[in-house]
């Protein structure tokens, strides 16, 4: 067992943890933060995408010690208690959510690159999202949702 | 109407968005056990020995199954277990374990663990002494004489490796229609087993306590997979729960019945430690270890007359159904009926379907089930006939299409038949009028194509298929629905709800639709044959009348009013100047001992949705890459409840179809099984590859379905595969017979065709 400094949706941490594990087992299972889905726990397919230090990263390939240190953010952090985020928000009403299994993982994505650019191509949104597949939607309406997120947050309805 | 036709946010978005969503290997419980599962290496072997005494013996291992301990006992892992109709023995074939495993990945034993890791390394301490024996793996190969036999016991008595039965369809004199026809074309394709590779990877979590047996899963189908697990267990249906979690990450047939294996490993294994247990897939196992899409041949003739009509159509097909039935007679079967003799007034039809067992996993259900293969087929040949008699493929298609008021061979009144606007519609979309038949020099080059066709609103009455549903009204008159159904991704039971209310007269926000669990709902077949939201309307419609019969007859009663002259609407009863509110009434009726209910059983009509694909295709002449650039897709879907999520359904089978065509492809090696087995590997659609997708929604109103409504969950993907194929050739002068349309595949016959 080794002590992990982590910080995790806001909140900064020590944990004694297995350092066999990978950040998803970390998340899903040590702090029962199971937003982050095991797709194929081999880094293909996106739906255990969280933030890690303001990037996308795929969680199942991250040994847990190389996230001492690390400020992570999961879909459990991204709302303001019931407030969502426009994200979620545009995802339930533009119909982007099937499933839902990939669902976190895409939000998470998408965040990232709105975290960084609010006013994104649909071809920026697309590239961004090409680590995350969806074998419901047909990625359309996940499209409309963030490009309709990024407005709103470019309006300033998130601060 | 106040909910049907509006895009209703889904009742599950909050909980999906916020990751709060249940999926199986989301349940973590008190000493919960990891399950691994030893797989054989081997197509064809006989187990000589097998050991486990170190894996047992291993610390932290509680539990080592395998066919020496556990119940033996012959089933389908499919619903066609269950659902096969009176009078036919579905076939059932395989066990939990085996010590003859028929294709690479056979179940051999399990272990369950304190961790995964222990139990991984369990499996590897598991000694098996195996014989190899001959093995076969092409459908036409596995019908030579002399070839190996996959199984002696269950096969067909009087062919080969065919499984259940070879099908037959005979309609009018086919000879006789040849004989009539000015031109006769052949087409040929072969088609390439395909995955659903839903993002959620089959799983189940099984707890056994007090006799019961409890099982939280993937299955798309909880009742009938209940009524599998206590067959294969013999153990009362009344104590194996079976329930969801209560999400589903997708399944698009994949779990329709068991979801691989998992629940029974799951089960024994939990029944042996005592404690619960949990299996997940890998993806490897998802990939190679669980029904696929039928891959294998086709070949048609078809006959028409000068003037365009067709008069004879005869196919027939071999598809590689793997080691285990499953699936394979009913899908082989629909090939050939909805596939190929479902969507054209054809006069003289004939048909004959191979369901042909291989040692190569097993091929079931997924998304369209063998409409697909039969469309790409029909479809081919409508083209050549086309090309023949110099005719505009979209004229000679809507020329020969089902008309209104036709009967075929279905044994049911088809319903409204949309298929004309659909073609006309996706035509326009596409642009066919400007862009079809241009010739064109240089490397890129551009074509449309257009394909269309039916399928069926539900499985009746081809199989066992009926709704059992009930209803209640709370103390408060909040409305209580429940349904055997699951939530597999769609958004079924939010358009479920929306029906229910508008045939109810109540709000949706004081409505719940209990779902996916055979303890707390009645039987119902469950997700799949694109039956969901039309069957479980028309139970719906039976059981409402019946519960606002009974609510008016009690409320005329105690307004001391006519019940003829009552209404309910908007949760408040009214008429002959009076009213109550259903909170009031309910909780009065509560007062008095009464509370309003009602169970109903329904089997449903069928109604056939009807669509039309027109592709657009950029193809590198160089490169021999083909680029989808648009589908537009036009779907007659009666009426369309929910918009949003009803184009959700077109736009994602769409671009699965678009994956079939293009990318997708499992791959097998001999003595290595299907090797490209992860995402990485096996290429699905992504954000930035996808074509632009269209979706059209034509209403025709079905004088059967509630509302008018017909189904939509499979379709999308039917026509797609020959919607590209048609616009390749269009672009490039040639008509491939096989995909997926990689570069290889495409600069190859470019090259035999002598066009590069
Ligand atoms: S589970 Fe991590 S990428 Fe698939
Ligand atoms: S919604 Fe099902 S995988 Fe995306």
């Amino acid at each position: 067992m080794e002590i992990l400094h982590i910080t995790v949706n806001g909140k900064s941490m020590e944990k004694l943890v297995d350092p066999s594990l990978r950040l998803v087992d970390f998340l899903r299972r040590d702090l029962g933060l199971v937003g982050a889905k095991i797709g194929c726990g081999e880094g293909t397919c996106g739906t255990c995408t969280v933030i890690m230090n303001g990037r996308a990263i795929r969680s199942c390939v991250i040994p847990i010690m190389r996230a001492e240190n690390a400020v992570i953010e999961t879909i459990e952090g991204i709302s303001k208690g019931e407030r969502l985020h426009p994200l979620q928000e545009e995802f339930i009403k533009k119909g982007a959510v099937q499933c839902g299994f990939c669902t976190p993982g895409m939000i998470m994505s998408a965040k990232a690159l709105l975290d960084k650019n609010n006013n994104p191509t649909p071809e920026e949104v697309r590239k961004a999202l090409h680590g995350n597949l969806c074998r419901c939607t047909g990625y359309v309406k996940i499209e409309e949702a963030i490009l309709a997120a990024a407005e709103r947050l470019r309006n300033g309805e998130w601060e | 109407m106040n909910y049907c036709g509006t895009s209703y946010p889904r009742n599950d978005g909050f909980d999906k968005v916020t990751g709060r969503a249940g999926f199986t290997d989301d349940i973590y419980l008190p000493h919960m056990l990891y399950a691994k599962v030893l797989r054989s290496p081997y197509a064809h072997a006989k187990v000589l020995s097998i050991d486990t005494s170190a894996a047992e013996a291993l610390p932290g291992v509680e539990a080592v199954c395998s066919f020496k301990n556990t119940p033996n006992k012959p089933f389908n892992t499919s619903a066609t277990m269950i659902t096969t109709n009176p009078g036919m023995e579905p076939v059932r074939d395989q066990t939990i374990f085996t010590d003859e495993p028929k294709y690479i990945g056979d179940e051999i034993a399990a272990v369950a663990a304190e961790t995964e890791a222990i139990a991984e390394e369990a499996i590897k301490l598991i000694k098996v002494e195996y014989e190899v024996l001959p093995a076969v793996y092409d459908p036409k190969e596995a019908l030579e004489p002399g070839a190996p036999i996959v199984q002696p016991k269950y096969q067909n008595p009087e062919h080969n490796n065919i499984c259940g039965c070879i099908i037959n369809i005979n309609l009018g004199d086919v000879e006789k229609g040849f004989a009539e026809a000015d031109v006769i074309v052949e087409a040929d394709i072969k088609l390439p087993r395909v995955k659903q590779v839903q993002l959620e990877p089959h799983g189940a979590v099984a707890t056994y306590k007090n006799g019961e047996l409890e099982i939280l899963s993937t299955t798309q189908t909880p009742h009938p997979s209940k009524m599998i697990i206590a067959y294969a267990l013999d153990m009362p249906e009344s104590k194996v729960r079976v329930a969801n979690p209560p999400y589903i990450g997708g399944g698009f047939g994949s779990r329709i019945g068991l979801s691989g294996k998992a629940e029974l490993l799951a089960a024994v294994l939990a029944m042996k430690a005592l404690k619960p247990v949990k299996l997940i897939y890998t993806r490897k196992e998802d990939t190679t270890c669980s029904d696929s899409r039928h891959g294998g041949y086709l070949h048609a003739r078809m006959g028409a007359k000068k003037d365009g009509t067709l008069v004879a159509l005869d196919t027939t097909s071999w598809l590689n159904t793997g080691a285990y039935c499953t699936f394979g007679v009913e899908l082989v079967g629909v090939c050939g009926a909805c596939g190929t003799a479902g969507t054209y007034r054809i006069p003289n039809l004939k048909y004959v379907g191979h369901p042909v067992y291989t040692n190569q996993q097993t091929a079931g259900a997924f998304r369209g089930f063998g409409t697909p293969q039969g469309n790409s087929i029909v479809e081919a040949c409508i083209d050549k006939i086309a090309q023949a008699l110099n005719r505009d493929p979209l004229d000679l298609r809507k020329q020969n299409t089902t008309k209104n008021g036709d009967r075929n061979w279905f044994p049911f009144e088809l319903g409204s038949v949309g298929v004309d606007e659909c073609l006309d519609k996706a035509a326009a979309e596409i642009g066919w009028a400007e862009k079809r038949g241009k010739k064109q020099e240089g490397n890129i080059r551009r074509g449309v194509g257009i394909a269309c066709g039916t399928h069926v609103s539900n499985a009746a009455p081809f199989c066992v298929d009926y709704n059992t549903i009930q209803l209640q009204f709370e103390q408060d008159g909040s409305f209580f629905i429940r349904s055997g159904i699951p939530e597999l991704g769609p958004g079924s039971t939010t358009a479920i709800t929306q029906v229910a209310c508008d045939l109810m007269g109540v709000p949706m926000e004081t409505t719940k639709l209990v779902f996916g669990d055979t303890y707390a709902t009645p039987f119902d077949i469950g997700s799949h044959a694109t039956r969901t939201l039309y069957s479980v309307s028309q139970v719906l419609e039976k059981a409402c009348k019946v519960l606002k019969k009974d609510v008016l007859s009690y409320a005329a009663n105690f307004l001391g009013v006519d019940e003829a002259e009552l209404t309910l609407d908007n949760a408040i009863v009214s008429g002959a100047g009076k009213e109550i509110t259903m909170k009031k009434l309910c909780y009065e009726a509560h007062l008095r001992g009464k509370q309003f209910l009602c169970t109903e059983c329904n089997v449903p009509t069928n109604s056939l949705p009807w669509y039309a694909d027109a592709a657009e295709v950029e193809v590198d002449m160089e490169k021999g890459i083909v680029k989808v650039l648009k589908i537009a897709a036009a779907h007659d879907v009666g009426k369309c409840i929910n918009p949003a999520l009803c184009e959700g359904q077109i736009e994602g089978g769409a671009l699965q179809g678009v994956g079939y065509a293009t990318t997708e492809e499992m791959i097998y090696v001999e003595g290595k099984g299907f090797i490209n087995d992860t995402y990485a590997t096996y290429k699905i659609p992504r954000a930035d590859d996808r074509p632009e997708l269209k979706s059209i929604i034509v209403e025709s109103n079905d004088p059967k379905g509630t509302f008018g409504v017909k189904g939509i969950g499979e379709v999308g993907i039917c026509a797609i595969v020959p919607a590209i194929l048609s616009a390749v050739e269009d672009a490039t002068g040639v008509r491939f017979t096989e995909i997926p349309l990689t570069p290889e595949r495409v600069l190859k016959g470019l090259k035999e065709a002598g066009k590069i």
